[in-house]
């Protein structure tokens, strides 16, 4: 069956496509969003893995949604919710905790009692990260120019990152170039002195990478807990509404209110490219769908390399994607529960279950779980980034039951041997232990799990590696190199394609930024 | 009481480079050295009888134009033009040899991999076009951002920017992606083979404490190569401690004071300006200008003092990452340690690099090190990686016989001839290279050479460009940007922008 | 989870706040006002004796060989002038000399000095003290201090203190036994009226607390809540972080930031002082260049007020407490600064206010206009500069 009539083609329904088709439906354009499996969101869902248990399955909170995007496509208006998640609970191993919430008086309060010099540390820290987050907001929505090049939309780009650093004071400068090449332990020990608040601190620097907190580089992370801060919209990390799949299902509703088709159960074999020109895409099933253009939301590695033939690109592109570090580090642990774990630290409260509770009690506990992974092992003693979604959106459990999501590190996509199900299992397990030592009565509730490697990741998302961000936040990966230097610029080499999903600038996480700008320049260049 | 225009504290290359340079522009200069030899790092030591070695680095070079500026020549410096091959140990006694000839490297590394053989020569052509970038990079000065530098600054950083530009625009962003870079990254960029990778990757790691897949070691590799011009030491006639006798011969020749036994207690302050120095002697000399190569944490924090700087910049001073975690094992043998000729390293696989990095994170002594491993007749010099200044457990005055432990039994793997050979022994530990030889926590580089302490970031941000918050005080050791190995670009940049 | 702290005093003040008027500050709950409307205790503050809970003002203990030299360092004000029993008020800058904070130093001997702010300094003293010979400690929750301000203070104290306080000078401190307690006294405020602020053991606050009110029963002592005290201190043309200026390390941007010459603190910036402290360069530039900025005071026109209100038919309308919001000052259509809190003074009579202006219109005697909301409508009020402070009797320093 041929269709043709379509004036652009989206591969992939998870956040990022469905963005780009609402963008495009919305400026009055017939689009097709084609998706793989049979239901919307990819990364970004929320599915009744066990019945009356909704598992925010990957991704599972959110700060960096575009507030316009919010807007433009009306998101509140399809079901939007973004709730707050007002708490970060760090048990300690001597029995005590640390913690912080969203009002600054008690958090000092809390901090002073662990270490009145990190209670000052935490204000100027905190003062300074959002600052250097204003300063480095705008590089956010530059289009990557082409340094190498001499071409005037280049020339422009380069003069605006000039005018861009130049915009900045000597402070802002120095601590941007700081912040992109330090490691985020580096960072945080100039700072800080409390064991759990560094390890809790730090684990941000290095979640979605194939890095430790001790690795250079990975402070500049830590810089986008302050981004959704600035931003005025909401503050730091929320939890949506029916879980992250409540986003996709958002876009997706006002995607095709805009006029925009969505297909499930429609997974692209290929891009049609004739005269350098991609003109439609080839499904499994035999199909063919023509339109004026192909976005595609899927990772760098499967649209450079899988969906196009490799005489259409050049040798360079193809190198560079071949290189493009795209390794999986991180798993996810879903758990059904009949009653909430009691944590030691805190055996009768039950507030800063509303909130998140990270399993670092040091920077070494995080730095000697990489340590497993770098050498093909998922780490014994993981670091879990814990929440209970039914504790803020209460439709996400039966009554009075619960769901626990914890996102897992170091889990690496290329385990020693491969992944099977007994290395899976032993996964889950090593996150009750670890569990279990701040919280001993996790067992007892546990209802079921649900146990995601990278692995699975791959398998049920088709990100290359399953790594989250569809490509490690790597310097060498960032701006006007990701996913590859001179082809930064969501545009291809194939005239009419597109890169619309995280692996092109700036990267992940649920920001929807790379499926509005690849809209943007695709309905520039007329489609 | 004497005075002079310029006092300089330290007489290692750098401090002697500058000080030769002021004394040709005829400036009155008195070096000030706390030891009884000048020399700093580069120096050649008689530990016992027969038992001459080059101290701390097997090989080196100042740069060329410094060299014939100076006259070095004349003063007895002769650099070796003979490059010997760089050899990576493997179990099987089947080494990797890295020939000085491109093509017999080939040959060697056709037993691990065909295609890295036939990479081989245009990796080699890169890492030259690197080398141009690194040293063009080490001889601009790093100006003040983002507004403050004035035109002989601007003017070097433009030259800097053409000479990259020259290299072509895809050569030019090869190197940009490749600093942040692991050297595992790196190096995968060119090669497929664990073996070939591991050996090219360890120069990235050699003197630094970072791992093979620590950010930023993609520059290190390319600073060492640089440094090197090429993969092994390039060893200097008679010692390189010959380079810095040249130096002070030229200092000398010049008009120049040199005067050792003579430790600098303070730099003397008065109303944010400095105007000479106090020795732990008592004497007190008073100059224009005070240049200080020692670095930049002792220079602060001991020699001016936190109370005389402002507290933003003594939190940066304090911050500046040192982390030395280099020891020597020097040994005299009978001659029959086996070892052949060249720059012998022990950096089997990428992840053997890593894993002996991983000690030094911890604060330990690495159990399975990298070793670089010169001979130069009986004498065999061991570089050992990975022994943290800082110790977990122990302390230096005893841990030193556990790296010679470890030093032994890794090469005895190789070269089972080596320990009976063994005549006299001397360990130099982190700890020895703070005391002995003045560098803050054992590190060689002044400042470890990272990412956020490199370029317009060093030694700390905002003063990349020599000068000091106290006035007529500057800094021209290793810790200034041009610094880490022995170019003497710091030394030669520092006389540019003294008033 | 963690909760704010009440006071060492809370037993007391709790009983007596009749309007549950809290008011948080520096982590502590504090009363606001104790009764429905705040004019009693404005006038205790002016005519009697006012008991007000301070203890959420930030301590530090400074101690050791060098703890002159280190608040030296950090403060813009000679601290090797001081004596023994001595207290200074002063500001601290940035290195660029922008004011971070400001407080009062005591030198309770030779090596040992009490430090106060409005924000933690901990980080910023330990920062500076490298090198240094001193220990420092924090002292906020273990020492509490209550101000007793007023015109009778001194009576009520005479008559409850072991120590006569009648030789106490102003800015000076003695040692002294209150309630058969142990508590340091100095002759300070925040109020510009005679006034003390006692400094106790937090242990020992009730006893003090007490032990005043029972003494000041016959001089109308009455508990004055923080609403009360934020108009005297704007009669006394003394500003306050975070509403007059804001510290130089919570700034976003530089223009939000604040010289001591900016303040009006030209009398506490000791460039005559040897060698380096922070700030020490930038301050000698402003002090040569003039500054772009000043602090005044400034005196809204009744009659032009009352000119306005009329308009509209209704009788001028004055804040019952000191407001803290920003209102834009005019010359002509331009705006040249704004007023960061206005009061009314019932002392005076006036409608006042604590103004940021640009130069040259930072002049005495400049006629400006600030901003009032009239009726939904905004206007601009008649105003001239005056002199600071506003108001000031004689016995503040006899």
């Amino acid at each position: 069956m041929t269709t043709n009539n379509y004036d652009a083609i989206i591969i992939g329904g998870g956040h990022n496509g469905l963005v780009a088709a609402a963008y495009l439906a919305r400026a009055g354009k017939k689009v097709v969003v084609l998706e793989r499996r049979d239901m919307v969101g990819g990364a970004t869902i929320t599915e009744e893995i066990i019945p009356g248990f909704k598992f925010t399955e990957f991704s599972y909170v959110v700060s960096l949604l575009r507030p316009e995007i919010i807007r433009d496509l009306k998101l509140p208006q399809h079901g939007l919710k973004i709730l707050p998640l007002p708490s970060t609970f760090t048990p300690m191993d001597n029995g005590d905790y640390i913690a912080g919430w969203d009002d600054h008086d008690t958090t000092r309060r809390e901090i002073y009692r662990h270490s009145p010099k990190d209670a000052e540390a935490y204000d100027e820290y905190g003062r300074r990260m959002a600052r250097l987050a204003k300063a480095i907001k705008p590089i956010l929505s530059i289009l990557p120019p082409d340094p190498t090049s001499l071409h005037p939309k280049d020339l422009m780009g380069l003069l605006k990152l000039g005018q861009f650093a130049s915009s900045l004071t000597e402070k802002e400068l120095y601590g941007l170039a700081k912040i992109m090449t330090q490691s985020a332990a580096d960072m945080l020990e100039e700072w800080f002195e409390t064991p759990a608040l560094l390890g809790t601190k730090s684990a941000s620097g290095i979640i979605g990478t194939f890095l430790g907190p001790r690795s250079p580089s990975t402070a500049y992370v830590l810089l986008h807990h302050y981004m959704g801060e600035i931003d005025g919209a909401f503050r730091a990390w929320g939890f949506a509404k029916g879980g992250t799949g409540g986003i996709a299902e958002a876009i997706a509703s006002s995607a095709r209110a805009f006029g925009s088709e969505i297909r499930l159960n429609a997974t692209v074999k290929q891009v049609i490219v004739k005269g350098g020109r991609a003109v439609g895409v080839a499904l499994e099933n035999g199909d063919e769908i023509y339109a004026k253009a192909v976005l595609s939301s899927a990772d760098p590695f499967v649209t450079f390399l899988k969906l196009v033939e490799a005489k259409h690109l050049p040798d360079d592109l193809i190198h560079s994607i071949q290189k493009f570090r795209t390794r999986g580090s991180s798993g996810k642990v879903n758990i059904a529960l009949s009653e909430l774990p009691r944590f030691t630290a805190l055996p009768d409260q039950n507030v800063l279950h509303r909130g998140a509770v990270s399993i670092s009690p040091s920077i070494d506990y995080i730095e000697r779980a990489y340590d497993d992974a770098k050498y093909g092992r998922f780490a014994k003693e993981p670091y879990i980034d814990m929440i209970f979604p039914s504790m803020i959106d209460p439709d996400m459990a039966p009554p009075g039951k619960h769901v626990m999501s914890c996102f897992v590190q170091y889990a690496p996509y290329d385990i020693e041997g491969g992944w099977d199900d007994a290395k899976r299992e032993a996964f889950g397990e090593s996150v009750i232990s670890t569990t279990e030592r701040y919280a001993p009565n996790i067992r007892r509730p546990t209802l079921g799990k649900q146990v995601i490697t990278p692995a699975d990741i791959e398998n049920i998302t088709g990100i290359t590696g399953g790594n989250i961000f569809h490509g490690e936040l790597l310097l060498h990966q960032l701006f006007f190199m990701r996913p590859a230097t001179q082809w930064a610029g969501f545009r291809t080499p194939i005239n009419g394609y597109y890169l619309a999903g995280s692996g092109a600038h700036p990267g992940g996480g649920i920001m929807g930024s790379p499926g509005k700008f690849a809209a943007e320049l695709a309905l520039k260049d007329g489609i | 009481m004497k005075t002079y225009d310029t006092i300089i504290i330290g007489a290692g290359h750098n401090g002697l480079v500058a000080a030769a340079y002021l004394a040709k522009k005829g400036k009155k200069v008195l070096v000030l050295e706390r030891r009884d030899m000048v020399g700093g790092q580069v120096v050649t030591e008689s530990f016992g009888e027969n038992f001459k070695v080059d101290s701390l680095h097997a090989g080196g070079t100042l740069r060329p134009d410094i060299i014939k500026h100076l006259n070095l020549a004349s003063h007895g410096l002769v650099v070796d033009t003979v490059r010997k091959p760089f050899i990576s140990l493997q179990a099987d006694s089947k080494h990797l040899v890295f020939d000085a000839d491109p093509a017999k490297a080939a040959e060697s590394i056709k037993r691990f991999s065909e295609k890295d053989a036939a990479n081989w020569i245009p990796f080699l052509d890169f890492m030259n076009k690197v080398s141009r970038f690194v040293h063009s990079a080490n001889a601009a000065i790093m100006p003040r951002l983002p507004k403050g530098f004035n035109a002989s600054e601007g003017m070097a950083l433009a030259k800097l920017g053409i000479n990259v530009r020259m290299l072509g625009g895809k050569n030019m962003m090869r190197i940009i992606r490749g600093i942040p870079m692991t050297a595992d990254e790196f190096v995968d960029e060119w090669f497929e083979s664990d073996i070939v990778k591991a050996a090219v990757a360890s120069l990235g790691l050699h003197g630094f404490t970072l791992g093979a897949f620590g950010a930023g070691t993609g520059y290190t590799l390319m600073h060492n190569w640089a440094n090197r011009g090429g993969m092994s030491h390039v060893s200097v006639q008679g010692g390189i401690g010959k380079i810095s006798e040249a130096l002070a011969g030229a200092v000398r020749l010049l008009g120049g004071e040199i005067r050792t036994n003579a430790e600098v207690k303070k730099v003397v302050i008065k109303d944010m300006r400095a105007s000479g120095v106090v020795l732990s002697n008592g004497e007190e000399i008073s100059s224009g200008n005070v240049i200080s190569a020692a670095d930049p944490k002792h220079t602060f924090l001991s020699l001016v003092g936190a109370m005389e700087l402002p507290p933003e910049f003594v939190w940066n001073v304090q911050s500046i990452k040192m982390r030395g975690s280099v020891a020597k094992v020097h040994l005299l043998t009978d001659g029959k340690h086996g070892i052949p000729d060249g720059t012998v390293v022990v950096a089997p696989s990428i992840k053997y690099l890593e894993k002996a990095y991983d000690a030094a994170k911890y604060h330990q002594i690495s159990e399975k090190p990298y070793l670089e491993v010169t001979t130069s007749g009986n004498v065999v010099s061991i570089h050992f990686q990975f022994a943290a200044y800082k110790l977990k457990s122990g302390d230096w005055k005893t841990e030193g016989a556990k790296v010679e432990k470890i030093a032994m039994d890794t090469l005895a793997e190789y070269f089972p001839d080596l320990k009976p050979s063994i005549v006299n022994r001397k360990v130099l530990t982190p700890l020895d290279l703070e005391t002995t030889y003045g560098l803050t926590e054992g590190d060689l580089n002044h400042g470890q050479l990272m990412l956020d302490q490199f370029m317009f970031m060093r030694p700390i941000p905002g003063w990349s460009n020599h000068r000091t918050p106290i006035d007529n005080l500057y800094l021209c050791g290793s810790g200034v940007h041009g610094g880490g190995g022995v170019s003497g670009a710091s030394g030669r940049n520092v006389v540019k922008v003294l008033k | 989870m963690q909760q704010l702290r009440n006071t060492p005093f809370h037993e007391r003040t709790s009983a007596l706040c009749q309007p549950q008027n809290w008011r948080k500050w520096a982590g502590y709950y504090v009363v606001g006002s104790y009764e429905h409307t705040i004019d009693r205790e404005y006038w205790a503050i002016r005519n009697s004796a006012a008991l007000i809970d301070v203890t959420p003002l930030m301590k530090y203990m400074i101690k050791g060989k060098d703890a002159a030299n280190l608040l030296d360092r950090v403060t813009t004000r000679n601290i090797h002038k001081m004596s023994v029993g001595q207290v200074y008020y002063t500001a601290w800058c940035d290195d660029e000399g922008k004011m971070i904070d400001d407080g009062t130093v005591a030198r309770l001997d030779e090596t040992t000095f009490r430090l106060t702010s409005a924000e933690p300094n901990l980080r910023w003293l330990m920062m500076n003290a490298v090198g240094f010979d001193v220990h420092i400690s924090e002292v906020s929750d273990s020492v509490a201090s209550l101000s007793l301000q007023g015109p009778n203070s001194r009576s009520v104290l005479k008559r409850v203190c072991e120590s006569d306080v009648e030789g106490l000078k102003y800015f000076r401190l003695m040692k002294n036994k209150l309630g058969g307690v142990e508590v340091t006294i100095s002759r300070t405020g925040y109020t510009g009226d005679l006034g003390y602020e006692i400094w106790m053991e937090a242990k020992d606050a009730l006893k003090v607390w007490d032990a005043l009110m029972e003494a000041g029963q016959d001089y109308g002592i009455t508990p004055v809540g923080i609403l009360a005290l934020d108009m005297t201190r704007v009669e006394a043309g003394l500003f306050m972080l975070d509403v007059d200026y804001t510290s130089a390390s919570h700034a976003w941007i530089e223009a939000q930031k604040s010289s001591p010459f900016e303040l009006g603190l030209d009398w506490t910036v000791a460039l005559d002082k040897p060698g380096y402290f922070v700030g020490r360069k930038a301050l000698e530039k402003e002090k040569k260049e003039g500054s772009s900025w000043k602090m005044v005071g400034i005196e809204i026109d009744w009659v032009g007020m009352e000119a306005l209100y009329a308009e509209v038919g209704l009788p001028p309308q004055v804040p019952g407490t000191a407001v803290r919001a920003s209102m834009p000052i005019m010359v002509g259509n331009v705006q040249v600064g704004y007023a960061s809190t206005a009061s009314w003074s019932p002392l005076l009579k006036k409608y006042i206010a604590l103004a940021h202006l640009e130069k040259p219109y930072y002049e005495l005697g400049t006629d400006v206009r600030m901003e009032i909301t009239v009726e939904h409508h905004r206007k601009h009020a008649p105003a001239k500069v005056v002199k600071l402070p506003f108001y000031e009797p004689e016995w503040k320093k006899k």
